[in-house]
């Protein structure tokens, strides 16, 4: 899911940054959870490590490229499968990078209101391929359904792409690219008035809380069934990729210098043994996003409830 | 969907008209859509065009039900205080606590480019001047003396009331408003931004801050540029 850049300049949160040079620096992207671990991490290097850090905002590849240049050395959240290469490259190839070995448990699929369900009689992701039932989701008149797939800048948006062709329903319906919020504020539009709505939905998320979501069936996931070509390397990426069942199993893990082995072995030591879970990760989600509370303080308060876990992560 | 003034019951839908808008934050392709309204009296879906808007309006005093201010169950995660503008339904939404929003009927453009994307309140301003943009002068000469502006009332097309839309701290001359022409909510008549009728745009000023939230949905991008 959510990968690259920042989607609006509105939308982001500030950080602040300290003008002395931090021993650590982590990276912080542009969604809640992640930028709740990641000041989770860096009040938790400062207080029980007295490691100075430094929060530094950048897009999810910017903060994967600058660990692996050296100018950062945390990421709170990488997503697999989607930067497997990146992670490979860095990690088994320029062995730069080290990934926690705790993963979280995480999900990307095609979702749809349970009432949208009943409304509509969808029930599969290949259904959005067929014009009679893609049309149940025109709200522009074009004839042609529409489905949010993604932020413009995450590298999900580009696999979405390639799944939407491959099912055949890039030809049904309009494929749309939005900040996160633009799109959530059209399914609570669409919940209010009772009309039927699909949109691409990745979980641990606060979205499956606010609404009864349901999760489109799919194939499972078959990797003779995926061939992922980027549109960065090849302008006929999407005629070479090939995507046409469920995304594999998903799953997230702090990523971090493998210099700080060698120069903070307590930092690296603390990086690797965090262990968070989905309820976790959707307890942040929420209580930044629905509850409206700042980051800083959501972190803060997690620490405070966790303090036996982060006891045993900086043994 | 509900009762109607003077036994006359209107169902809502919608129809397309296709309009082609020009997408903020790069993406979505959103249109325009036109009102249908049922009359159960004649058994038959009824276009909500300007003149049968007018007709109604003049016969009930009021647009119908379903665009008149009410309060309607909204879960979201936006805050209370931020509005969410859904062009194509002819709604706007304003956050309330407890799962609750406002929901008002707007006029929007009726063709044109339209856009979506977040954008905040700037600045607002009672009974607003209006001054017609250079375009409006070249396609309507009656509006080249007020070039120098018009002053607010209750002739001016802007209304009782504006909020100005800003991207960061510059204005994107979309505004949401009010209008002299208060049977037009529900269609995609007006000549620019969003408007409501005069008591509506009241009610929301009087609700909304300066640095309010606005989201404009992808699907419900036919605003129209300027004034």
């Amino acid at each position: 899911m959510r990968i690259g850049a920042a989607a609006i300049g509105l939308t982001i949160a500030s950080f602040s940054c300290p003008a002395h040079a931090a021993d650590v620096v982590i990276g912080v992207p542009a969604w809640p959870s992640a930028q709740v671990t990641a000041h989770i991490i860096a009040d938790t290097l400062k207080d029980r490590l007295g490691i100075e850090t430094e929060l530094r905002e950048r897009g999810t590849l910017t903060i994967l490229s600058e660990v692996g240049r050296g100018n950062i050395q945390v990421h709170p959240e990488v997503w697999l499968p989607n930067l497997t290469d990146l992670v490979e490259k860095l990690a088994e190839q320029e062995k730069v990078l080290r990934l926690s070995p705790h993963g979280v448990a995480a999900t990307q699929n095609i979702c749809a209101t349970r009432e949208t369900l009943d409304q509509t009689g969808i029930k599969a992701v290949a259904d959005l391929a067929k014009p009679e039932m893609a049309a149940k989701f025109d709200s522009d008149g074009d004839g042609k359904g529409e489905i949010w797939i993604g932020a413009p800048t995450w590298s999900s948006t580009e696999i979405e792409k390639i799944r939407a062709h491959s099912y055949g329903y890039d030809r049904t319906m309009t494929l749309l690219e939005m900040p996160e919020d633009v799109a959530m504020a059209g399914v609570d539009a669409a919940v209010s008035l009772g009309r039927p709505i699909v949109f691409y939905c990745y979980g641990p998320h606060h979205v499956f809380q606010l609404h009864d979501v349901v999760m489109l069936e799919e194939p499972p996931y078959d990797p003779s069934r995926w061939t992922l070509v980027k549109r960065a390397e090849d302008s006929a990426w999407l005629e070479k990729s090939h995507a046409d069942t469920a995304w594999d199993a998903s799953e997230f893990h702090v990523a971090y210098a493998a210099s700080l082995e060698t120069e903070r072995p307590d930092a690296a030591s603390f990086l690797s043994a965090i262990e968070l879970g989905p309820e976790d990760i959707t307890a942040m989600s929420y209580a930044v996003v629905v509850e409206g509370r700042p980051v800083e303080d959501v972190a803060k308060d997690w620490i405070a409830q966790n303090e036996d876990r982060i006891g045993e992560w900086t043994k | 969907m509900t009762g109607m003034p003077g036994g006359l019951r209107a169902v809502l839908k919608w129809m397309p008209s296709a309009v082609g808008v020009l997408v903020l934050a790069g993406a979505a392709l959103a249109q325009a859509f036109e009102t249908q309204i049922y009359d159960p009296n004649t058994r038959q879906w009824v276009d909500y065009t300007p003149k049968a808007a007018a007709r109604f309006y003049n016969r009930h005093g009021q647009s119908p039900k379903e665009f008149r201010r009410q309060v309607v169950q909204f879960r979201t995660a936006e805050k209370p205080g931020t509005i969410i503008i859904d062009g194509d339904r002819h709604f706007l939404y304003l956050v309330q606590p407890n799962f609750q929003a406002i929901r008002y009927g707007i006029g929007v453009g009726r063709d044109g480019f339209g856009w979506a994307g977040i954008v905040k309140v700037g600045r607002k301003q009672e009974w607003p001047t209006w001054t017609p943009p250079p375009e409006m002068i070249a396609r309507d000469p009656e509006s080249a003396k007020w070039a120098g502006g018009m002053p607010g009332g209750p002739d001016n097309p802007l209304g009782a009331r504006a909020m100005y839309l800003y991207v960061g701290n510059k204005d994107s001359i979309y505004r949401i408003h009010g209008t002299n022409q208060p049977w037009t909510i529900g269609l995609n008549i007006s000549s620019g931004c969003i408007r409501l009728n005069n008591e509506d745009v009241s009610d929301l000023y009087s609700r909304v801050e300066v640095g309010a939230k606005v989201i404009v949905l992808m699907q419900g991008a036919a605003l129209y540029k300027g004034v």
